[in-house]
């Protein structure tokens, strides 16, 4: 075998760095968050509360806010992308779809932060004074706003997955004489059921994942929320209010502990979309 | 003969009308609320403060009270994030597409499991490597305009190894093979034939990343953004950011006037972030939809 | 007649004007005339209840001296502390005093540049204005959940508290919570100026923050009938009260010891008694 030119040798560096930045990053969250590991911390990191006063340092909270909050946000989001997703590509008004379709598209565009701008100022007064309970401050307010994030990608999502059913067996159902929802409910929709829990998954890391919603609107209590109005705080708004400065603190070491279980939880998201993909594309039309 | 619909179509289509145009009222509301509040503070004043805009703009007087450092700063966060990513990212594309066999293709994982990493995480990488490096090995780095435009990078890295990839895929055996039959080399037939054709399609990915990073704020927070620093002079200087101080003046905004020009900065963030999206997406339509992620 | 006099009037009033101008920019370029000629950065990042102080010094010395930059950030004491600590920024800012282990591992100078109560705030809108320390306690600890049992109406308390790195809270739990508990379902905010806005948009928001942060969007309350005015705090009536430093690793020189010296400058000590603090001399 010839030696690989020059140029070839550039482009597998650049490619080979570029991987090797998700091992560097899990390589750095392991080691620096290690010394939790050793002194048997590793379990009371899940049991205890997070007390700093009284050197209880338990993210057993955060994981609730984390799981509550992008939980609730998925099942406000999912039907409403379904039924968006359905309009677009399925039903198709002609003027409206196409409006619908470019107004999903701008929303991904939206920042995070400015939704979490509005949110603050719009939806946190109206929650609060709607309720007469609470700061509006809380895992709803926070959820609502990250439905409305993570919804414009899972419409895109599940339109793309209803336009791979090959059109031979849209035409054979419609040469069967159905109504386009009964084409839709008998045909398309078992037919991109993969797609489906893929677009899912794929919001639901990105709920997992984003930060900025959650730290401006979910009100960053220590304690795990029990009702829709309690405060919460999740993983990763936790990692951005400890900031600190030194490798020493217990404090510290405890954001990599939630980087690293953040990590863990977006690795198996990827892992199971892929797997998701591959069991899509083996298949013959 | 057409059936009347069942009850069942009836109440699908019905939802669906109810979801769209519920989705379309948010959206309404949302904008609308931004317009309604930052319209009137879109003046020279919102960006250069008491400073003259001309002064300004020459760098010849810093502004206090308004946006022109925190534009600035994002301006050169965007340039030299992209600076970084896009040669990288370029390079580890035209390898996936063009050299990789075997198993060299499983390097596509990592690629997603990056993607897929939360950008807090990778802000939070950016800090304790500086923190690392600061120790080990540089006294004079800390939390800096480079650091951040570093974290980026690798924030956006995915999409634009992504979006080269799938674009040089999608270009036809015929034109992949006619360069090399007339004798051209490989490299030849890479950067004067397959490149020139897959632009749009890399051009939408660098859009995308462009827009990825201007937004950004998780990233930034760990690594370097202050609530003020003035115009950025150093790569190794704090600095202010757009994202940051919307961020900044949502929870700590000490007067009307710092109020309003919090919706000024989130309009005008919307609308930057808001074109470079659409035109990512007007660039080249059918996007692998994955890579919307942020 | 009148517009003759008027007309002589003119020149004089001007003239004065313009001396007082003069007088005052002469004042303020003496104070920063060491700025003179310097070049460089300083970084400040801490306390959160310096940043009135802080911006406005540094906006007078970017503006004096466009050549010297100063990047300003929050975090908290506890954060300012590290940081300076582990030579990240040149100046930690504390709303309390470090603790001897800080100071020893890190070797840190402590300028105490102004003193400064911790005022318990609420909305303007509650009439809720006086509370004991018993009162103050049951209601931080989550143990009184509604204004109407304190006299207010019929709203929930909604608290807000901060991270474990803020000084404020340190202060706070100390003397006025005697070290008691704090509900874990308080809302957190990351500043004093986070906690201003919060309770000035919460009709039942209740929190602490700087004395000298207050402003009219927020209402003061009065612990066991003392309010937490200047006189107060500086008579020593008001027992919620701490200094405020300013920290270097080692001894500072250069323009950090210049920023410093401001401080203690007639011009600093006059900025700072104007933010609202009570100004203390090296």
């Amino acid at each position: 075998m010839k030696p690989a030119p020059a140029a070839e040798k550039l482009f597998f560096g650049a490619a080979l760095f570029s991987a090797s930045i998700s091992l560097f990053i899990l390589l750095f969250m392991v080691v620096l968050g290690l010394p939790l590991f050793k002194d048997g911390f590793f379990l009371r990191l899940f049991t205890d509360p997070w007390r700093p006063d009284h050197g209880l340092y338990g993210i057993s909270a955060m994981i609730a806010g984390t799981l509550g909050v992008s939980f609730l946000a998925l099942v406000l989001a999912l039907p409403l992308s379904l039924g968006c997703a359905i309009l677009i590509s399925i039903i198709r008004p002609p003027v409206f779809g196409r409006l619908l379709e470019k107004t999903v598209q701008f929303m991904t565009g939206i920042p995070t932060v400015v939704l979490g701008f509005v949110g603050v100022f719009l939806l946190v007064p109206f929650i609060r004074e709607q309720f007469g309970h609470g700061s509006g401050r809380c895992l709803l307010t926070a959820a609502l706003v990250l439905a409305v994030l993570i919804a414009p990608t899972m419409i895109l999502f599940f339109c793309d997955s209803f336009s791979r059913i090959p059109a031979s067996w849209l035409r054979a159902a419609d040469a069967l004489g159905c109504t386009p929802m009964e084409k839709f409910r008998h045909v398309i929709l078992p037919n991109s059921l993969q797609g489906l829990a893929g677009g899912t998954i794929l919001a639901m890391g990105r709920a997992v994942g984003d930060t900025m919603i959650a730290l401006m609107l979910a009100g960053n209590a220590v304690a795990a929320p029990h009702a829709l109005l309690d405060p919460a705080r999740t993983l990763t708004a936790h990692i951005a209010l400890v900031v600190a400065a030194d490798f020493d603190s217990l404090e510290f070491k405890i954001i990599f502990a939630c980087g690293l279980l953040l990590y863990a939880i977006t690795l198996a998201m990827t892992l199971l979309i892929r797997g998701l993909d591959r069991g899509n594309g083996g298949r013959t039309w | 003969m057409v059936r009347a619909p069942r009850l069942r179509d009836r109440a699908l289509i019905a939802f669906s009308w109810f979801s769209g145009l519920g989705l379309l009222a948010i959206f309404a509301v949302v904008i609308g609320f931004l317009l309604a509040r930052g319209w009137s503070s879109l003046r020279p004043e919102l960006i250069f403060g008491d400073t003259p805009p001309v002064q300004a703009l020459l760098f010849r007087q810093q502004v206090f009270d308004g946006l022109f450092p925190a534009i600035i700063g994002t301006l050169s966060l965007v340039l030299l994030a992209m600076t970084i990513a896009v040669p990288l990212g370029l390079a580890a594309g035209i390898y996936m597409a063009e050299y990789c066999r075997g198993s060299a293709r499983r390097l596509g994982l990592f690629f997603d499991i990056l993607a897929g990493v939360p950008s807090i995480v990778i802000g939070l990488f950016g800090l304790s490597l500086t923190i690392f490096l600061h120790r080990h090995f540089f006294g004079r780095l800390y939390p800096c305009l480079l650091v951040s435009a570093l974290a980026l990078a690798f924030l956006v890295l995915p999409y634009l190894i992504r979006s080269t990839q799938t674009a040089l895929e999608e270009i036809p055996r015929t034109v992949r093979l006619s360069a090399p039959a007339l004798g051209a080399s490989r490299l030849q037939n890479i950067f004067l034939v397959l490149l020139p054709r897959s632009l749009k399609g890399i051009s939408s990915g660098i859009l995308l990343a462009t827009g990825r990073c201007a937004e950004d704020t998780a990233v930034i927070m760990l690594t370097g953004v202050v609530a003020s620093a003035g115009i950025p002079r150093s790569l190794l200087g704090s600095y202010e950011a757009l994202p940051f101080y919307i961020y900044y003046i949502s929870s700590q905004y000490g007067s009307r006037q710092e109020l309003q020009n919090g919706f000024g900065a989130a309009v005008i963030l919307l609308f930057v972030c808001a074109l470079l999206f659409t035109a990512a997406l007007v660039v080249r339509h059918r996007l692998a939809k994955r890579f919307f992620h942020r | 007649m009148k517009k003759i006099i008027a007309k002589l009037k003119m020149p004089a009033v001007f003239g004065l004007a313009l001396g007082l101008l003069f007088c005052a920019a002469g004042a303020r370029a003496d104070a920063l005339a060491p700025f003179k000629g310097e070049k460089g950065t300083i970084k400040i990042s801490g306390g959160t209840a310096h940043i009135p102080v802080m911006k406005e010094m540094a906006k007078r010395i970017m503006r004096f001296n466009p050549k010297i930059r100063i990047s300003l950030a929050g975090g908290g004491s506890g954060v300012g502390i590290r940081q300076v600590g582990e030579g990240l920024v040149n100046i930690g800012n504390s709303g309390r005093r470090p603790t001897a282990n800080e100071i020893e591992k890190y070797h840190l100078s402590l300028f105490r540049w102004a003193v400064d109560g911790v005022a318990v705030a609420v909305n303007p809108k509650n009439p809720v204005r006086d509370l004991s320390k018993s009162q103050l306690k049951k209601i931080f600890s989550g143990q009184i959940e509604n204004w109407k049992e304190l006299g207010g109406e019929d709203r929930s308390i909604n608290l807000y508290t901060r991270d474990k790195a803020s000084g404020t809270r340190a202060v706070f739990w100390k003397k006025a919570l005697d070290k008691g508990e704090i509900s874990p379902r308080a809302n957190f905010v990351p500043s004093n100026g986070a906690m201003k806005s919060a309770i000035a948009t919460d009709p039942g928001g209740i929190g602490y923050l700087s004395a000298g942060n207050l402003d009219k969007s927020v209402a003061a309350v009065a612990i066991e009938g003392v309010e937490p005015s200047l006189k107060n705090i500086k008579s020593g009536v008001y027992k919620i009260s701490r200094s405020l430093f300013s920290n270097t690793k080692g001894t500072p020189g250069g323009l950090t010891k210049k920023f410093i010296d401001y401080l203690y400058s007639p011009a600093g000590q006059r900025l700072i008694a104007e933010k609202g603090f009570i100004p203390v001399a090296r």
